[in-house]
């Protein structure tokens, strides 16, 4: 009975107050809502409005317009924007020899007199499959490229004419593979051979074409004119170049691109610390695919053995560099700037050290026999001078000394000094001149 | 303004104008019935844009019989359940765990203790599944026969959920009046 009541409480609450409850929409919402409802009023029939119906009715009497207009004109288009380079010409069935001429013009050859009247008559015939005349699309190369290629514009000639015209004369698939100059060259790499990765420039020989692909032999293609193309690996690469034309595959040509490897220089320092003019560098070679090697230094010196020792005689962060050549003579270079980061001279203090409980030792030390820490001291390289001072936190002077090889053994006037941390302060010169100054603190810890 | 019956005429011309006029008229009522079965308010302006495009297209579906704001808050139920549909297709359904029925010391709820603000907040907590079936049942009033119909589930499965949303709700009623109390305490 309870639980009842309790239920119709709840719906009450939840009718009462949320059924009209109002919430007022982003104003974005409305403009998604009429875009949205633009798109279904578009996609919706109604005679009133502008709809995909509407639009659908245009587009196809547009493409029905178009196709009617085109099948007429398809010849006049391509006599218009290929002219220079495209002759149509008429030849006659009976006619074996077929006249040929290379100049961009349209050779009346036949003895119909109106044909020389209407320059549109060559237009009809294109049309007329009644097999009287056959129309011909040539490409003849520009007068460069015939004259680069040694070909005469007769060449040409012989090959359009005579029998070979007539095997296809299937109307528009009408093939000219046959070109003569498809023997020849028609492009040109800016390189035949070089090391990976190579870039090559290609120019196409041949000019009055629709499109051509160029396939590289690595997976690559391109259907630009002149491409450039990146072999980034090493190999024999056939170039194609197949070239088109409205009817099909014009020509094609191939070139072998060889890359070469390269090699890979690769070198490690033992060590960027140096102190000169002491230590030789051991310079290790981990290059690859070489047989010449050229180091520099980055002191003005220079070495061509695999991996050479080299003497600095002054102190500075010099740029190794190595340059390796193989047997092509590929080429790869590594530098390594400022290889000597830090000079071998440093000194550094421990943060903690433990004093022998059992008396003063005097600091004396030596780096192989403290190995338990009893004494504070340094650990070095190339120190010409040092004075180091050890204060209590209180600036009470503690010990001092001269000589690096004494450190602190943790004893003040006899008396082991209390544990805790202590202020230390060194200063001094390298063996090169170069000052220090250094200052930290250290824990005196007990056993 | 115009009123209902102009702009059903013009919606049904596919009138631009009369459809922004029914927009602008019911578009806070309508979302607040959204509001109610989404789970945040982006999710329920899109049940509310999509209900929007059923209505201008089957505005001619309302008979002109019977209240057209009715009408059109069913055609929000309806999208607010084929959006639960398309939801659950993506989700796995997690169950929460079982109530136990526990007795509430209050015997009904003060209706001026709690704001709309609230009670939408209560809702869009809720589970999926328990947030549209006590909508249904307990705000729009269907019987969980009609319930169990319209989201082809069993009629004891509304039942039983029904129970388990007003447990959820309940508990957190008693929370937030609780926390309430504590304020004004």
């Amino acid at each position: 009975m309870k639980a009842k009541k309790e239920d119709r409480y709840l719906r009450e609450l939840f009718r009462h107050k949320l059924e009209y409850a109002e919430i007022i929409p982003d104003p974005s919402v409305s403009a998604k809502l009429m875009r949205k409802l633009a798109v279904r009023e578009f996609l919706h029939f109604n005679p009133l409005r502008f709809n995909i119906y509407y639009l659908g009715g245009i587009i196809a009497a547009g493409i029905a317009t178009m196709l009617v207009l085109s099948n007429g004109n398809e010849s006049k288009e391509r006599d218009k924007t290929k002219q220079p380079q495209e002759i149509i010409e008429q030849i006659p069935l009976s006619d074996k020899n077929g006249i040929v001429q290379t100049t961009p013009q349209v050779v009346p050859v036949n003895t119909n007199p109106a044909d020389e009247e209407k320059p549109d008559s060559r237009i009809r015939n294109a049309s007329d499959s009644s097999g009287e005349a056959v129309v011909i699309k040539a490409i003849v190369p520009d007068q460069d490229t015939r004259d680069k290629y040694g070909l005469a514009p007769g060449i040409v000639s012989k090959s359009l004419s005579g029998k070979d015209l007539f095997k296809s004369t299937s109307g528009e698939n009408l093939k000219l593979r046959e070109m003569g100059i498809s023997d020849e060259k028609l492009f040109e790499a800016s390189l035949y051979e070089g090391c990976a990765p190579l870039k090559v420039s290609f120019k196409n020989n041949i000019s009055g074409f629709d499109s051509c692909l160029w396939t590289f032999g690595d997976g690559g293609s391109s259907w630009k004119n002149d491409p450039e193309w990146i072999f980034d690996v090493d190999g024999e690469y056939r170039v194609v170049l197949k070239v088109f034309g409205k009817e099909g595959v014009l020509s094609e040509s191939s070139e072998v691109i060889s890359v070469f490897p390269r090699p890979s220089a690769r070198f490690e320092i033992q060590s960027d610390r140096i102190a000169v003019p002491e230590d030789g560098v051991r310079f290790q070679n981990y290059s690859a695919g070489a047989v010449r090697y050229l180091w520099s230094f980055g002191d003005g010196t220079t070495s061509d053995l695999f991996e050479p020792l080299h003497m600095y005689d002054q102190y500075g962060n010099f740029n190794v560099s190595l340059k390796v050549y193989s047997e092509r003579g590929c080429s790869d270079s590594l530098m390594v700037y400022n290889a000597f980061s830090g000079s071998a001279y440093y000194i550094d203090f421990p943060n903690a050290f433990i004093p022998n409980p059992g008396g003063p030792s005097g600091g004396v030390y030596s780096s192989a026999s403290d190995e338990s820490a009893q004494v504070f001291h340094p650990s070095y390289s190339g120190v010409a001078e040092y004075h180091l001072k050890i204060f209590s936190k209180l600036g009470v002077l503690i010990f001092e000394t001269n000589d690096i090889n004494i450190g602190w053994d943790g004893y003040f006037k006899g008396q082991l000094t209390n544990l805790g941390v202590y202020i230390w302060k060194v200063r001094g010169n390298f063996s090169n001149g170069e000052p220090f100054t250094k200052m930290g603190d250290v824990t005196l810890l007990k056993n | 303004m115009m009123n209902d019956r102009l702009i059903i005429e013009g919606c049904v011309r596919h009138d631009s104008r009369a459809q922004k006029v029914l927009y602008e008229k019911y578009s806070g009522l309508l979302l607040g019935v959204c509001m109610r079965y989404a789970a945040n308010k982006a999710e329920a302006e899109d049940i509310l844009q999509d209900s929007f495009l059923k209505i201008y297209f089957r505005i001619r579906d309302f008979s002109g019989t019977g209240s057209f704001v009715g009408w059109m808050r069913k055609v929000v139920v309806n999208t607010a359940i084929t959006h639960y549909h398309l939801n659950l297709k993506y989700r796995y359904h997690v169950d929460i765990e079982e109530f136990v029925s526990a007795e509430s010391g209050i015997a009904g709820f003060d209706e001026d203790f709690y704001t709309a603000d609230e009670l939408f907040r209560v809702l869009s907590d809720l589970p999926r599944g328990y947030r549209m079936i006590f909508n249904l049942y307990a705000v729009e009033g269907y019987k969980h026969k009609e319930i169990a119909e319209m989201l082809g589930i069993d009629t004891n499965t509304s039942k039983s959920q029904y129970s388990r949303a007003k447990a959820v709700i309940r508990d957190k009623l008693e929370k937030s009046g609780r926390l309430k109390a504590s304020y004004h305490g």
